[in-house]
């Protein structure tokens, strides 16, 4: 009996182990993860609060003997030329991403409402017509793209970024807005329509308001989007004080690389926006955007 | 007989009201309305870049001429390309470079989702801090990451030599042997997040009540993982690594603002190359050809995308 209750409890011991070594192993690759992950950012804040002079030792500082503000001071200073350059880079960024992403919702929400409900003809090809889109690099459709705008007169405006953006903005917006329309009861509207709206006002008025959190998620991942392009911004614009942030920035510092401290601040600056918004509405954001995939 | 009974169908096909698919979207029009912006702006920015680029790819553009000056040349653009050494080397380099972020970004992301399913103090704030590289932007990270490599001044040598690991700091992106690499460890640090959250989500939709009941039958962590976890989430990983392959297939701001395809070609791939071509070079018509090749690529990418998420497409009425 004695033996047959240690071997008992000897397997309950080595199961116990066998599982906190599980835990353990999870929570040292967490670790070495938070490292990867954070420690890169902790470097980019570290070197933006050096001077020049300090970013530029061997063996580095690994904290800033005098950490200094100066280069936050200088780009976002309107007085000086540098920061009316950045800061009309981030009104642009902030212009074009903000009517992209008011265009994009307007457009995608009508389109993704339509493939959730309605069996038109061609409707699985236009849908899988346009998830495509995501296939495809933006390098592809640069040179046509660019000899078009020029064509309609939208090169070296901000027209035609948002023009633009729309196209792999849109692909992404239908597919996430579409999954949100699937998961509200179809029954909603039924009831409507007996009520005697028609099909456009049950869309309006029973619709939109359950989808507001897939639009929400929507809006962010147009604005994410384009904050962040680069390549149609860096071929379609080429006056300086049309720029966007991420094409600003690369002018600004190719001219002076030696300025770490200050590209480690712009860095910083324009990761705040989305991160922030990121951060604040990550709840719908991922929701929507792993809807479609997880089901089954 | 038959003959005519054939003509009057197909003349009743043509107009609205008849049978068929003419008299189908009629009865639909309305509903066109609904996906006719989206289709009007797509058709506008993606049907005619795809058709110009197509017809560029036949054409050369000799130095100093303007694209409008384009010479017919046939085939001639898609036989240099393939018999160009650095066709071959940027294929390479491609391949290297898809794979390995992919794989990689995939378990990173995967082995984080896992070590997140469990509730503990403190994992929604990891979970915000490890999302972030994904959300910021790739010039961003771009910079940061080229100021640690930084061959003087990089933290990275600057750590190597402490230890005593190394003699002096090494060239990271400045050497052809490491470049590639180094530059894939930045890729899988933007990455990963993304898989990471579609993970998590997937995660969240097994049963507890099967991994309980395989618990009682006596499996231990890993057969409840392997026999009970892993097959849930199939489909979930299928369309995350597609998602994936298809993102790094098409990476351009990490190679470009980090080395621009160099040193000597170690870190260009095909998009990078292909921009070189057309906006470096003003060789159009090759670049075009390149992106013909690439689109066909796309296409069977596409195609397993398609498939993927078919898969998961729930069948449910109109109103």
């Amino acid at each position: 009996m004695s033996t047959l209750a240690e071997t008992a409890a000897r397997g309950q011991a080595r199961r116990r182990m066998r599982v906190d070594g599980w835990r353990w192993s999870g929570r040292i690759f967490l670790v070495f993860m938070l490292l990867y992950t954070a420690l890169p950012m902790i470097w980019m804040l570290l070197t933006s609060i050096k001077s020049g002079f300090a970013a530029m030792q061997f063996p580095p500082q690994w904290w800033p003997d005098e950490p200094t503000l100066a280069s936050y001071q200088k780009l976002l200073d309107p007085q000086n030329s540098v920061g009316q350059d950045f800061l009309r880079f981030f009104w642009n960024s902030l212009y074009v991403s903000t009517a992209t992403t008011i265009l994009s919702v307007i457009v995608a929400v009508p389109a993704a409402y339509a493939f959730s409900r309605f069996t038109f003809p061609g409707r699985n090809f236009l849908f899988f017509a346009v998830l495509l889109r995501n296939m495809f690099p933006a390098v592809i459709f640069l040179v046509p793209l660019f000899i078009l705008m020029r064509a309609i007169g939208l090169v070296n405006t901000h027209g035609s970024l948002i023009l633009t953006y729309l196209t792999f903005g849109l692909p992404l917006a239908i597919w996430l807005l579409k999954g949100f329309y699937d998961n509200i009861p179809v029954q909603l509207e039924q009831a409507a329509r007996i009520d005697g709206a028609t099909r456009f006002q049950a869309f309006i008025l029973i619709v939109m308001p359950l989808s507001a959190p897939g639009i929400i998620a929507t809006a962010i991942y147009s604005f994410i989007g384009a904050w962040n392009e680069y390549i149609y911004a860096y071929t379609f614009l080429s006056k300086n004080e049309q720029l966007t942030l991420p094409v600003g920035i690369q002018r600004f510092f190719s001219e002076n690389t030696t300025d770490f401290p200050g590209l480690m601040a712009a860095s910083f600056i324009m990761s705040v926006p989305v991160v922030v918004l990121f951060l604040v509405l990550q709840r719908y954001f991922v929701r929507a955007l792993t809807e479609g995939a997880v089901k089954h | 007989m038959t003959i005519v009974t054939g003509k009057t169908e197909a003349r009743g096909r043509l107009q609205p009201g008849g049978s068929g698919l003419l008299r189908r979207i009629w009865e639909h029009r309305a509903d066109y309305a609904y996906v006719l912006p989206a289709m009007a702006v797509m058709l506008i920015v993606i049907a005619y870049p795809i058709y110009y680029t197509v017809e560029l790819s036949f054409f050369n553009t000799p130095p100093g001429l303007q694209l409008r000056d384009k010479i017919f040349v046939g085939v001639d653009n898609y036989t240099a390309i393939l018999s160009s050494e650095i066709f071959w080397k940027v294929t390479s380099n491609t391949l290297i470079w898809t794979l390995a972020s992919t794989f990689i970004s995939f378990a990173l992301g995967f082995a984080c989702a896992l070590a997140l399913h469990r509730d503990f103090v403190g994992r929604g704030v990891l979970r915000a801090i490890l999302i972030i590289p994904w959300v910021i932007s790739a010039v961003a990270a771009s910079y940061i990451w080229k100021w640690i490599y930084h061959s003087d001044f990089g933290i990275i040598g600057a750590v190597l030599v402490g230890l005593g690991w190394a003699d002096r700091p090494p060239n990271f992106i400045d050497s052809v042997s490491t470049v590639l690499p180094s530059l894939i460890v930045v890729n899988i640090w933007r990455e990963f997040p993304f898989a990471m959250i579609m993970m998590m989500a997937g995660l969240q939709t097994v049963p507890e009540q099967l991994l309980r009941a395989a618990k009682v039958d006596g499996a231990n962590a890993w057969q409840r993982f392997w026999h009970v976890t892993f097959p849930h989430l199939r489909n979930v990983s299928t369309v995350t690594i597609l998602l994936l392959a298809v993102a790094n297939f098409n990476s351009f701001i990490i190679p470009w603002i980090m080395t621009g395809g160099g040193p000597s070609n170690a870190s260009h791939i095909w998009i990078t190359h292909i921009y070189e071509l057309a906006f470096g070079r003003q060789r159009w018509g090759v670049a075009s050809a390149y992106s013909v090749l690439l689109f066909l690529i796309l296409m069977m990418f596409g195609y397993f995308y398609v498939r993927a998420l078919s898969g998961n497409e729930r069948k449910d009425g109109s109103v």
